[in-house]
């Protein structure tokens, strides 16, 4: 069944507005520098906890750091932390589960029981534990995740993988004496390619979330931008007003990166699945 | 089909079934490399949790109890320390040591509370099963009501609605979920308490305290409601999408079966397989629900117990309430396996 | 008594069904024919109430059930009506058990499930009581289905539909399903849905045939399937596998397409006329049997009547009759002297008949005029005598257009003939003088002389007995695909029965001047009446190691 996976994704309103945010989000932080004057650590001359002013678009915190400033690097963090899982995740999972899959044999048998006792233990535990004593930095931090994470993409590459290596396709390429390599480029990564896609979203979403708890529970690096990180500190200041500016536009700008990521990763595995599928008029509907 | 005798000619009758008794060894087989799995995550954890302080650089005392713990230690109380850990003996000995004192139950000592790190927790975890208990229920049972109506639904309003809806409600982390509701309810409208199980102080007793705990139970519980209920809508609903097409839903309304029963004798039914089968991987999603709804609204369950503990460093503390929920999660797994073989009539039988 | 008044379903805007008519009575049996997409299937869920856009009336006892309400319909659903499906593999929901099932057809309209009910139920269809306590996956295809319809017959309905009731079963099974429905189906109206005519034949009284969405023909099954009369059952049962088979399988060229303009036959009908792009035709009946055409069917396209030559004393041809119909191959069969080649030679009008008439499309035909041999042509035995050794290969196919004055385009059309005879087109292949070809391409040559005028009867004496096994192999398969291509009626003239029998659709045995067998081909060979036919069946050649009986 061919289905052009773009077009399922930017058809569906979800999709649209979930690839619209992520778009939005990243162009914000990548131009981070040049929508403000400061430096995320930079303690500026306003006193702490000034209201929004055209000085400071949302007020400083309690250091007196510019609050607009810690937001939009903030989402840096975030997104590499999110892109970097999604990347290092999947390659592990393409490269152990693809491998096992196509040789097959004791390798497969030993890589998969490695598998099953990694997804086993309970991967936030480990991190928590782990965090508490090495106080990671984003880049710890997209180790420590896509090492927990790789075992349970590794289990659906290698049954794509397994079911593809049947396919009819493929079986006629053996009988033209097509390698496994073309094999592998031409017929199996392709048909994969949007199954890693959707996987890479998730990936994406759980490493940002995670971050963003670690940090909101104070086991990340302190010296780390994070949205996580503001929400903790400005949570403390609950009781004065300063949380409209300094705690909701984290969480807001947290849970729109979220949602962004879960509509897109929706609408595509929604078109993944041929069963999910809009279908027209079939028997039975009444 | 199955339970056939299978028997060469010639073959004197042995008096039993051959082919159940293959059927029972595979079963058999099947289960301990099933176990197998869960023994050795559970190995793992252990020794992750024994390794991780003694590779710190420096004195194993302070990597385990941490500096501001050895401040406050007597002399008297180190010296005990170091003999109940054998912490003068060589790592072996030492680990051997800790798994003794694991079978015992003795999970360590707290400095903060000053009492042992299980009685600690024991006092602490009923909350969390009271909060996160009824939130799992009810968030499971609107989750799977909701998901069964929006997919026999799909594409109508109901359902894009309720879609559209909770995806964007699951895109709030859920420490935020937590600390809007706090603000709107507690802090703007003053409606709910800002803190606590109880009341302080109030010693209230009967319907009274019932009462009481209800009252600060409401909005940590909606929170995680809120929070939890988007996984089990979506599987649920992208099952009944498939399931609704399947074969047996037309054999239903051809038999003339209302669509009360279809939807949810038959079609609900069907879908309930996958929702359960997948609790296991949500387990890391409840986790961190619970504590950080705890977390946020100081609720006084395991969840703010761990947070306490990391924020003093309470090292023994963080490693026995870590220990006791990678034991909690291990089994509720192993629950779930097992009762998806009887939920599934299929899978009962070797193929 | 279930009527059906020109129902109508359309899914997005392309029609499925378009216009059926039916009825049936209690304890009938009627079998509805057609293959993929002629709208089966949907036809029974229609009746059953599972489908939106179906406008007409369906009257279950004088009631319109088509306009009834969700829920009244669901009522009489599993009740008054019930349903079998094609599709048995998920059928059953996998999670509770059989006798749960069977019991849920019985709570859902408010009866009296009692578990011996259930029992009862399972062993009407050959079910043991055991049977109840599996779930779905245990059991067999064949069990499934028998489940299936325990189901349907749970609270007695009076109508029952079946889809393709024996689709995925082997054999043995097929014929033990067969022998359940034919108990279950008296004193009921029951509506088979079958691609599968040789189960419908056993199964049904009455047979309606089903094409895009239209019934084209209808009647008594034994009949209908013996002597089909319209143009698309007739292709139907040339191309069904089954044992009574003699002539080799013909497929329909073309294929089904919905939503056409006039009938919706009519583009891969041999014997279309204008009307047929036009006019939708009409259900009729045409002598005990009800079709869709507006020719009325399959149309006699040659009549011979009580045709009488003598020469001398001898008489060759003694009140001979017989009709032949439009698109079918009817064989002479006649050892030499029979008068068979005198037949042919009245027939096309070489030989003056003493008495008796020859009709060609129903008008009698006097002096042969050039639209007569522009309808009927003949081919000979001997090729490299029919054509002139002195003109080749073009001026040959050529003749009949030059003798006509066809004017130009003659090498065109000369050249499109060849083609549909295998034979290269070519300018050095043009050239070529008959003692140039093999006897093969000779009477392919001949072939295409007599195709280029466009005929719909061909003649053909005797036209492979001169040549060799493998060259007479490939001209028989010739002919049959200009039969099924153009529609090529054939009046096909052997002394050999075994060919004659791989040809012919219906057989006619010459003894004498007289015919004295005639039938469709199968029951000819396998039940002959006259001593003669049996004695050239029984000395026609037989590869088997069998002792021949004498």
């Amino acid at each position: 069944m061919h289905v052009d996976y773009w077009k399922e994704v930017t058809g569906s309103n979800l999709g649209k507005t979930g690839l619209i945010i992520i778009g939005l989000i990243t162009a914000l932080a990548v131009s981070a520098p040049l929508l403000t004057p400061y430096d995320p650590h930079e303690k500026t001359n306003t006193e702490a906890f000034s209201t929004p002013s055209k000085d400071h678009w949302l007020g400083t915190n309690d250091v007196r750091q510019d609050i607009w400033t810690r937001l939009l690097y903030g989402a840096r963090t975030s997104l590499a932390v999110g892109f970097g899982v999604a990347v290092l995740s999947t390659f592990l999972s393409v490269l152990i589960g693809g491998t096992a899959a196509i040789f097959g044999g004791a390798y497969d048998r030993l890589w998969m029981r490695v598998v099953d006792a990694i997804i086993a233990v309970p991967s936030v535990i480990v991190i928590i534990l782990v965090a508490t004593y090495l106080r990671p930095n984003a880049a710890l931090i997209i180790l420590l995740l896509s090492l927990l994470n790789w075992p349970g993409g590794a289990r659906i590459i290698r049954a794509q993988t397994l079911s593809l290596k049947e396919r009819m396709h493929v079986s006629a390429a053996r009988t033209f004496g097509a390698s496994w390599s073309h094999i592998l480029l031409r017929h199996i990564i392709p048909d994969l390619g949007p199954i890693l896609i959707a996987m890479m979203i998730q990936d994406a979403r759980r490493a940002v979330f995670m971050e963003a708890g670690l940090s909101f529970l104070g086991i990340s690096d302190p010296s780390m931008i994070s949205w996580g990180k503001m929400m903790q500190f400005a949570r403390a200041y609950i009781y004065l007003d300063v949380w409209m500016w300094w705690l909701l536009p984290a969480g807001v700008a947290l849970s729109l990166t979220l949602i962004g990521l879960s509509l897109t990763g929706f609408s595509l595995e929604t078109g993944l699945d041929p069963r999910l599928r809009e279908e027209k008029n079939s028997a039975g509907s009444r | 089909m199955h339970n056939a005798q299978t028997r060469c000619p010639g073959e004197p009758d042995m008096g039993w079934d051959r082919s159940k008794v293959s059927t029972r060894i595979a079963q058999a087989m099947r289960h301990t490399t099933f176990f197998a799995n869960y023994a050795i995550a559970l190995f793992i954890i252990l020794t992750l949790n024994f390794v991780l302080p003694r590779l710190m650089p420096g004195d194993p005392l302070l990597a385990i109890y941490g500096e501001e713990a050895l401040v406050v230690m007597t002399p008297q109380l180190e010296a005990e320390l170091i003999q109940r850990f054998s912490l003068d003996q060589s790592m072996c000995e030492q680990f051997v040591a800790y798994l003794l004192a694991l079978l015992h139950g003795d999970l360590g000592y707290s400095y903060y509370y000053n009492e042992q790190v299980l009685d600690v927790i024991t006092a602490f975890l009923p909350w969390t099963l009271l909060l996160a208990g009824s939130a799992l229920i009810i968030s499971t049972l609107i989750g799977l009501a909701l998901g069964i109506e929006s997919g026999y639904r799909r594409g109508k309003t109901l359902d894009k609605t309720l879609l559209s809806g909770l995806m964007f409600l699951n895109g709030f982390p859920d420490f935020f979920v937590g600390i809007l509701l706090l603000l709107v309810f507690g802090v703007g409208l003053g409606l709910v308490p800002l803190s606590g199980g109880l009341t302080p102080y109030s010693d209230l007793t009967g319907l009274a305290l019932a009462g009481d705990i209800l009252y600060h139970l409401v909005t940590p519980l909606t929170a995680l409601v809120l929070v939890w209920i988007t996984s089990t809508y979506l599987l649920t609903r992208n099952t009944m999408i498939t399931t609704l097409k399947e074969g047996f839903i037309l054999t239903a309304r051809a038999k003339g079966c209302g669509r009360w029963r279809i939807k949810y004798r038959h079609a609900g039914r069907n879908s309930l397989l996958p929702v359960v089968t997948s609790t296991g991987l949500h387990l890391p999603h409840v986790i961190t629900g619970a504590l950080f709804i705890e977390i946020v609204f100081a609720y006084p369950g395991a969840g703010t117990l761990l947070y306490n503990s990391l924020l003093t460093r309470d090292y023994p503390l963080i490693q026995g309430i870590l220990l006791l929920v990678t034991i909690a999660v291990l089994a509720v797994n192993l629950l779930v396996d097992l009762l998806y073989h009887k939920l599934d009539p299929r899978v009962n039988h070797a193929r | 008594m279930l009527e059906i008044k020109d129902l109508k379903v359309a899914y997005n805007g392309m029609g499925v069904l378009n216009g059926v008519d039916l009825s049936l009575a209690k304890g009938e049996v009627l079998a509805v024919i057609g293959e993929s997409g002629a709208g089966k299937t949907t036809l029974g869920l229609s009746i059953m109430g599972l489908l939106d856009g179906c406008s007409g009336k369906i009257l279950l006892d004088g009631r319109n059930i088509l306009t009834l309400g969700e829920e009244e319909h669901r009522k009489i659903r599993g009740k008054d009506m019930a349903m079998v499906f094609q599709n048995v593999e998920d059928a059953l929901d996998p999670v509770y058990k059989i006798s749960d099932q069977i019991e849920e057809a019985i709570l859902v309209h408010e009866g009296d499930a009692a578990a011996q009910k259930v029992i009862d139920l399972l062993r009407s269809v050959g079910l043991p009581a055991e049977k109840g306590a599996s779930h779905p996956h245990e059991l067999s295809g064949g069990e499934k289905q028998r489940v299936l319809i325990a189901m349907a017959l749970a609270n007695d309905p009076q109508v029952l539909i079946l889809d393709e009731p024996t689709a995925s079963l082997d054999a043995i099974t097929k014929a033990k399903m067969i022998k359940l429905l034919k108990e279950v189906a008296r004193k009921k109206i029951v509506l088979v849905a079958t691609h599968d005519i040789p189960t419908a034949t056993k199964l049904t009284d009455r047979m309606a045939v089903l094409y895009a969405g239209r019934i084209v023909e209808m009647g008594q099954t034994a009949d209908l399937v013996e002597i089909p009369r319209h143009p698309y059952t007739r292709g139907l049962l040339r191309s069904s596998l089954n044992m009574t088979t003699t002539k080799d399988l013909q497929g329909i060229p073309g294929r089904m397409v919905h939503g056409i303009k006039g009938c919706p036959f009519h583009l891969r009908c041999t014997q279309r006329i204008g009307r047929c792009a036009h006019e939708v035709p009409v259900l009729e009946d045409v002598g005990g049997r009800q079709i869709a055409c507006h020719r009325g069917g399959i149309v006699p396209l040659l009549e011979v009547n009580d045709l009488k030559r003598r020469f001398g004393s001898v008489r060759a041809v003694d009140g001979v009759s017989f009709t032949l119909y439009e698109g079918e191959t009817l064989a002479l069969v006649g050892e030499s002297g029979s008068g068979k080649t005198t037949l042919a030679k009245m027939v096309i009008g070489l030989i003056e008949p003493d008495g008796g008439e020859v009709r060609l499309e129903g008008d009698a035909v006097g002096r042969r005029t050039k639209e007569f041999y522009e309808r009927v042509q003949m081919i000979y035995q001997n090729p490299k005598e029919s054509i002139s050794h002195r003109m080749n290969v073009l001026e040959a196919v050529e003749e009949p257009l030059v003798v006509q004055n066809a004017g130009c385009g003659k090498l065109e059309r000369a050249k499109v003939v060849l083609e549909d005879v295998e034979l290269p087109g070519d300018g050095p292949f043009l050239k070529k003088y008959p003692h140039q070809l093999s006897g093969g391409e000779a009477q392919r040559v001949a072939i295409a002389r007599a195709l280029i005028l466009g005929p719909k009867l061909l003649v053909a004496d005797e036209p492979t007995s001169a040549l060799d096994a493998s060259v007479q192999a490939k001209i028989l398969k010739l002919l049959l695909n200009l039969q099924e291509r153009r529609g090529l009626t054939m009046l096909f003239i052997t002394h050999d029965i075994a060919l004659a029998r791989k040809v012919s659709d219906r057989m006619a045995v010459m003894l004498d001047g007289k015919i004295i067998e005639e039938g469709p081909t199968n029951e000819v060979i396998t039940s002959p009446v006259h001593r003669y036919t049996r004695r050239l069946i029984e000395t026609a050649p037989d590869l088997s190691n069998e002792l021949a009986s004498f």
